[in-house]
């Protein structure tokens, strides 16, 4: 059936490379175009073919100028045939853009995909020979605009497209005009969740390129130094595109501007995606960033990972723009919980607790909680994640000398009867941790991991002065299996007991909670 | 100085009291006697001899003894004849008589012992009889003396007791009167005495002779059987020359079959140790077993407690500047890489142990990269009677198994005799077959095992011939084996090509065939039987149709068989055939393997593979080896496929029972090839584990499981760091770590994987997070939770999502359940109460064990405490009063544990400080302090020398003085008394001759 398929839909399009070929040959066959974009309508499913052979007659039509009607001002319109013909061509092209467009909206992903990438080689080709004559650099906005429109969908999610549309963001002219085509789109009184999200996302892929946030001077500078910057709607002979970051980052705080205004943090995942967006890319480049305070203050408290990705922002904000907020370590201790092995941004949340952790101001009690909290945890967690626990409980040890009296009691080793710290405790400072010891890190050289056995011992070897603090590597997930594979050994040991049955000889325990045999 | 001489041997009293008189002659000492030395220079600590002396005292001794010496050799100068006395202690008047007597025995005796006699032990004294000393008695030689023959009870020279009466005492009146001539004369008396002596020692002296003849033949003859006895080592050297080269060519001859059969023959078993008795021999195993064990030990704690074992044979030096920071200069070359003419690298051989890949080593591989595996595979070897390398020719091997085929046969014959009245005539054509395919069998048992015996020789003598196979084998050889078990398990899905069985065999099959169906006629009469039997079974199975009854009793009915011990394989017969072509052909021997195993019964399958193993000993020829390791990779495979689609519980038990069987062959084949079975396995692992993260929320399927079970089998779990079982218990805990666990089949396994876990860390004691959490989970799932109390979960559980599903709704109380996890659970489709009271009481069961791993670590509060927290949540009442009871015990067990539990601060071990490293001193052997010690040690021997010969020299030139003094004070004494003699002797004549002429004047002046 599949192979039916195939070869027809190889037929259609080998059919309408030659409907194609004969049409750009020889005006004789003009009716061809109206066939192809009849062909739209018949066609539910795979247009691919259809927009392949669009993409290819447009583009060559443009740049043979044939789309380009000579309007001499006061001057009535030529009514000759050669006039009405192109004319007929202009007509054609608008009717085959909308086309694309509306393509972008159905049928299967790939052809989806593929009518955006069409939309976007018409523009690209409509760039570079504009259907007025012009010399300057010409960027045909509407275009894009059209664009997207039809990408901040309001009920289809278009996370496809909207990734495959990466690729054309990387040209400095298309994030600049894609910035101000979606701040003049982006004002909507309420936005359903689906067209946040297509909105956030369209966002995030324009500012994939860095906006350089350098003053000018500089950044012409190093204009000089690298000039390929890529241009899409580019050519040799015109003028070159003036590129200005400055633009880009008022457009761009205009688009969050209007987004700030909606009910982000309703939808779990618009909201996840919002603070994602924020963290990573736009927090830069806001005029204001201490705006966004209130945001992130109220994500964090939301728990979970929301809270893991605001801390970031939050972070960012301690840290350049000299936000005072309370409680902030109460916050960070009350996210190590055993829930965070589950979430995807666990690796980032150890990552910034490193770096908060990593000022040599804070109170050791605070810091010791932290250490004997994620000492429990790495009690609980698997072994990747409880490696990456370990590491960052070394570098606490490592940075505040004064926690060494949790690994290596000095003055007087009494007995206690119980563990003086309160895991229960929410506030951090009052965890009384100091007064512990890590006996989970003592119980974790007993894993069977051997690398976190390793791991745990090394801890202990960090009262050594000598020893600096390391960066968190990213633990790779799996890796220990695959390490453990790769391993030489030189001997490869046996049982010295010759089995007698399905039972090992030292220590059987499956035979013993298991009745597999009767 | 006699009496210094002596002195040794007298008694110690003696000794005392001389040593008491010289002290009370000391103490006389006249003060003024006394003569201090003034002391020019005082050194301190220096003892001088001469501070004080005795000059008049020293004087009289000194001249007393020039006069026992040079005095006494004055007097006999010019003398010939001296008189020495040399007698022990005559002078010494201090010893009494007695004393001298013993001071000369015990000389007597010191000589004996003197340099010239100390070697001769024996002859200090030399025993004699009769003046002859022993040795010369003892020479064995027969003198033949006529004293003997006196020894035969006569007396007075062997004459009559009659004569000897009548001839002595006369005998008297009557006898006289008695005799019969009357009384004779003396004369014929001596006569008769004399001619009676005479005859008798005729005949004495014939005897003898007699007996000597006899002896000397006897001795002649037995000279003659001597070559007989003894090898004829004397005749070919009589040998003319032509015979002795004829004989030598026979010799070479010899020699050239000789080295024939050498080579064709392995070598022969050398006589190695005696018997060992039972007792001795336990106790090797026990010592050996020890020793493994003390082994293990020491892998468990691997590096844990010795992070870097120092190697204090490492460094070549170590300079005396060395501080101890291990600080060390590299100085170790790099070695050159280069390359011969076959493209391998040179490379020194620990090089190449560290670097290269298993593959890249030559043929025996396994011998290189295990260092400890020689021995231990002779140990082995010992201990399994199966595979022992003394020597076992080919005939012997086949020996072997013909007559282990034989008995078996016999065995067939009589349980089927036995059989026989049991069947009670119920179908007589059925024994007829019996008996006949009993023939049959008995046929195809030699024919098969001559077949078998003569490839065996084959492929030894005439390795051309096998050639052909061969190449195709090195074909799939030369693949690695990586190749072939990927393609094993891409095979999984089952390709069961037909296999292209040779027009010989078809003939035996089709016997097998007949044996197949009477097989199966008998199976199926004992499943009627065991169907009547196991009613009550049926009662105790409720809901199951008749189908699974069936299949149960046929279970049951493999057991049996097992019990029997092997009484129904006849095919086993027919698989010998099977099993020697089963690595000739190249076609895949995968499905051979199946083919082979399939429709037996565990028994059986076992049976099979031990004859198989056997059969492609190691000894026996040099490609087994690579053949059994891939026997082992077709019997993974075959593991995986038993293991795989288990949709009934029937299924699973058999699956359960087959491994059971298997998993000694997986041993044995995993000893033989230590490196190639692991890398099998470990390459099992990784698909396993690809096709694992391809699901990763789903738990893997038995087929997965089961070779934990094989590896917590075939290896030791306790090892810090092993090649296999570590990522095997990485496996084990991230399949704990990452998958969901919400219905039986996830639970159910859930629980298999964490029973292997506590398998695995059972000696070594080791934490395992994720089955610690596991079991949290299931104790979340089977508490009652509500959303107004919620408790902290961890992952995979989630909070309110598949809670409760364990927990327990209706009252059990009553129920009477068993405490472990059955095969059924496997399969088990939807949750019943039965399920959920074993799911809880066999983790509280394991969480117990991992409980006690941590008794001695204070994070065990930790680990546990959400447990207990959790099973207060538990509604006890509704389960079994059994297991109520069970879990209040285990709860109850934790919570007092944990009570108790003590914090000990962590601490630093008290780091004692590091010594200096201390250098022997330099001792010189003599120090001098004089300038001297400078020279060399020639030069001051020299100088020594020199300076005692110098000091020798005064001295001597001093005594010589004295000595001159005394002959001159000696001579003048004799002088002045010579002088005075003459004096006299003047005065004396003067007198006289003034007597004289007084007398004369007198005269005179009578005159």
């Amino acid at each position: 059936m599949a192979a039916v398929q195939q070869n027809f839909s190889k037929m259609i399009s080998a059919q309408l490379r030659n409907k194609a070929n004969e049409f750009l040959n020889s005006r004789k066959h003009a009716n061809n175009l109206a066939d192809i974009l009849q062909m739209f309508e018949a066609e539910t499913d795979n247009y691919t073919p259809l927009l392949l052979t669009v993409e290819v007659i447009f583009t060559e039509l443009l740049r043979r100028g044939d789309l380009i009607e000579g309007i001499v001002p006061l001057k009535p319109a030529d009514h000759s045939p050669e006039g009405e013909y192109k004319r007929w061509l202009r007509q054609c092209f608008e009717a085959a853009q909308t086309r694309a467009l509306e393509c972008i909206r159905r049928g299967r992903t790939s052809s989806r995909l593929q009518a955006l990438v069409t939309a976007c080689k018409l523009m690209q080709a409509e760039g570079k020979h504009p259907l007025e004559q012009s010399t300057g650099y010409y960027f045909p906005s509407i275009r894009l605009k059209n664009i997207f429109t039809v990408l901040l969908d309001s009920e289809l999610s278009m996370s496809a497209p909207i990734a495959r549309f990466q690729e054309f963001t990387e040209y400095r002219d298309v994030q600049q005009y894609g910035l101000k085509v979606l701040s003049t789109l982006a004002y909507r009184k309420s936005p359903t969740s689906i067209y946040m999200q297509n909105y956030l996302e369209l966002l995030d892929r324009l500012l994939v390129c860095e906006i350089t946030t350098e003053p000018r001077a500089k950044a012409k500078e190093r204009d000089n130094e690298e000039k390929e910057e890529k241009l899409l709607c580019g050519a040799e002979d015109k003028a070159p595109f003036p590129y200005n970051p400055g633009v880009c980052r008022r457009y761009a705080n205009r688009c969050w501007g209007f987004a700030c205004q909606w009910p982000l943090c309703e939808d779990s995942r618009v909201h996840r995606r919002a603070l994602l967006l924020l963290v990573e890319r736009l927090m830069p480049l806001l005029a204001r960033p201490h705006l966004a305070t209130d945001m992130l203050c109220d994500s964090l408290d939301a728990g979970g990972p929301i809270s893991m990705l605001a801390l970031q922002g939050v972070l960012e904000l301690v840290r350049r723009h000299n936000i005072d907020y309370p409680d902030m370590y109460d916050r960070l201790y009350a996210m190590f919980e055993p829930e965070m092995f589950a979430t995807r941004y666990k690796k980032r949340l150890l990552h910034l607790a490193d770096i908060f952790l990593s000022s040599t101001h804070l109170p050791e009690g605070l810091v010791a909680a932290f250490a004997k909290r994620l000492a429990r945890l790495a009690l609980l967690a698997a072994a990747d994640d409880a490696a990456a626990l370990l590491q960052l409980l070394h570098n606490l040890l490592l940075r505040h000398p004064a926690l060494k009296r949790m690994i290596c009691h000095e003055d007087s080793p009494a007995i206690m009867s119980n563990d003086p710290y309160v895991m229960e405790e929410t506030c951090a400072g009052a965890s009384r941790a100091l007064g512990s010891s890590l006996w989970e890190v003592w119980a974790l050289r007993r894993h069977a991991a051997p690398a976190l056995a390793a791991a745990a011992a090394a801890v202990f070897a960090a009262a050594d002065p000598r020893a600096t603090p390391v960066a968190l590597a990213p633990p790779d997930l799996a890796a220990s299996f695959d390490a453990e594979l790769k391993k030489r050994f030189k001997t490869i040991e046996m049982n010295f007991v010759r089995p007698q049955g399905m039972t090992t000889p030292s220590g059987e325990r499956v035979m013993q909670y298991w009745e597999l045999m009767a | 100085m006699a009496k210094v001489k002596n002195k040794r041997n007298s008694g110690l009293a003696d000794k005392v009291n001389n040593k008491r008189k010289t002290e009370i002659n000391k103490k006389k000492l006249n003060p003024f006697e006394v003569h201090i030395n003034r002391e020019k220079i005082k050194v301190l600590g220096k003892k001088s001899k001469h501070d004080r002396g005795l000059p008049g005292v020293s004087r009289a001794k000194a001249i007393q003894k020039r006069k026992e010496t040079l005095g006494t050799e004055m007097k006999l100068m010019n003398k010939t004849n001296t008189f020495i006395d040399r007698r022990i202690g005559e002078k010494n008047n201090q010893l009494s008589a007695e004393d001298r007597m013993v001071a000369r025995f015990a000389a007597e005796r010191a000589k004996q012992h003197s340099k010239k006699d100390i070697y001769n032990l024996a002859d200090d004294e030399v025993l004699t009889h009769r003046g002859q000393t022993l040795e010369q008695i003892e020479k064995f030689d027969d003198p033949r003396s006529d004293d003997e023959e006196d020894e035969d009870g006569r007396k007075f020279g062997g004459l009559g007791d009659d004569f000897v009466a009548e001839g002595h005492f006369g005998g008297g009146m009557l006898s006289k009167t008695e005799s019969k001539d009357g009384a004779k004369s003396h004369k014929d008396l001596i006569e008769q005495l004399i001619a009676e002596s005479k005859k008798r020692k005729a005949e004495k002296q014939k005897e003898k002779e007699q007996t000597l003849d006899l002896t000397e033949k006897l001795d002649s003859e037995w000279k003659d059987l001597q070559p007989v006895v003894f090898k004829k080592m004397r005749t070919e050297e009589k040998e003319s020359a032509i015979d002795k080269l004829l004989s030598k060519a026979e010799k070479q001859s010899f020699d050239y079959d000789k080295m024939m059969r050498e080579l064709r023959f392995e070598k022969r078993g050398t006589p190695s140790d005696g018997l060992k008795n039972d007792e001795k021999q336990a106790k090797e195993e026990m010592a050996r077993l020890e020793q493994l064990e003390k082994e293990r030990m020491q892998r468990m704690i691997g590096e844990e407690v010795t992070p870097a074992k120092a190697k204090p044979d490492a460094r070549k030096h170590r300079s005396a500047e060395d501080l101890d920071d291990n600080f060390e200069l590299d100085d170790e070359h790099d070695f050159m890489l280069s390359y011969d003419k076959d493209g391998k690298p040179l490379v020194p051989e620990e090089v190449l142990k560290d670097y290269s890949v298993p593959n890249a080593k030559p043929k025996f591989n396994d011998g290189i990269s295990d260092t400890s595996e020689e021995g231990e595979d002779e140990e082995e070897s010992d201990e399994n009677d199966d595979d022992d390398d003394d020597g076992d020719e080919s005939e012997d091997g086949a020996d072997k198994n013909d007559s282990e085929a034989e008995s078996e046969s016999d065995d067939e014959s009589e349980t089927t005799d036995k059989s026989q009245p049991k069947d009670n005539g119920k179908s007589k054509l059925v024994a007829n077959d019996d008996e006949d395919s009993d023939d049959d069998d008995d046929d195809d048992d030699d024919s098969s095992v001559e077949e078998s015996d003569s490839q065996n020789t084959n492929t030894k003598s005439k390795p051309k011939e096998t050639a052909k196979q061969k190449t195709i084998d090195v074909n799939s050889e030369s693949d690695l084996d990586e190749e072939i078990l990927k393609q094993v398990i891409r095979s999984e899905a089952g390709n069961k090509t037909e296999k292209t069985e040779k027009p010989l065999n078809k003939s035996k099959e089709e016997n097998t065939k007949v044996n197949e169906e009477i097989i199966t006629v008998k199976s199926e009469e004992e499943e009627e039987s065991s169907i009547e039997d196991g009613d009550d079974d049926e009662s105790s199975i409720e809901d199951d149709d008749d189908e699974s009854v069936l299949d149960l009793n046929d279970l049951r009915d493999l057991k049996e068989s097992d019990a029997e011990s092997d009484d129904l394989d006849v095919e086993y017969l027919e698989n010998i055939e099977k099993i020697g072509k089963f690595f000739d052909v190249s076609a895949s021997e995968g499905d051979k393997l199946k083919e082979l195993l399939t429709g037996k019964t565990p028994a059986q399958q076992s049976t099979v593979l031990q004859n198989l193993i056997k059969s492609y000993d190691p000894s026996l020829s040099e490609n087994n080896k690579d053949k059994l390791s891939k026997l082992f990779a077709y019997m993974l495979q075959y593991v995986n496929d038993i293991f795989s689609n288990l949709k009934e519980e029937g299924d699973v038990i058999k699956a359960f029972l087959i491994f059971d069987r298997i998993a000694p062959h997986f041993y044995d084949l995993a000893q033989t090839n230590k490196v190639s079975s692991k890398k099998f396995i470990v390459e099992l692992l990784k698909e396993k584990y690809e096709i694992f993260k391809k699901r990763q929320r789903r738990v893997p399927d038995m087929d997965t499981l089961i070779f934990f079970k094989l590896i917590s089998i075939l290896y030791p779990t306790s090892d810090f760091k092993h090649p296999v079982t570590t990522p095997a218990l990485i496996f084990l805990s991230e399949i704990l770590t990452f998958c969901r666990f919400n219905d039986p089949y996830s639970i159910s396994r859930g629980i298999f994987v964490t029973t292997l876990v506590l398998e695995y860390t059972i000696l070594s004691k080791r934490l395992v997070p994720p089955a610690i959490n596991f079991i949290r989970g299931i104790l979340y799932l089977c508490s009652n939770t509500t959303v107004l109390n919620p408790i902290q979960v961890v992952p995979p559980f989630r909070l309110h999502k598949d809670a409760k599903i364990l927990n327990l709704e209706n009252d059990c109380s009553k129920m009477t359940v068993g405490t472990k996890m059955a095969a059924a659970d496997l399969t088990l489709k939807e949750i019943n109460d039965d399920f959920k009271i074993r799911c809880l009481a066999s983790s509280m069961g394991i969480l117990k064990e991992f409980f006690d791993y941590f008794s001695d670590i204070e994070a065990q509060v930790y680990l546990f405490e959400p447990h207990l927290r959790l099973i207060s949540r538990i509604d006890l009442d509704l389960y079994p009063v059994k297991v109520v009871c069970r879990i209040n015990e285990i709860a109850n067990y934790m919570k007092a544990c944990l009570e108790v539990k003590t914090f000990t601060p962590l601490s630093r071990e008290k780091k004692r400080p590091k010594a200096l490293r201390l250098y022997e001193p330099d001792i010189q052997e003599v120090f001098t302090g004089s300038k001297s010690s400078k020279l060399s040690r020639e030069q001051a021997e020299s100088q020594r020398l020199k300076s005692k010969y110098k000091k020798e020299m005064k001295g001597a030139l001093r005594e010589i003085r004295r000595d001159k003094s005394y002959v001159a004070s000696v001579k003048i004494r004799q002088k002045i008394q010579s002088d005075n003699v003459r004096k006299e002797k003047v005065k004396q004549i003067y007198k006289d001759a003034s007597i004289q002429q007084g007398e004369l004047n007198k005269m005179k002046r009578m005159k």
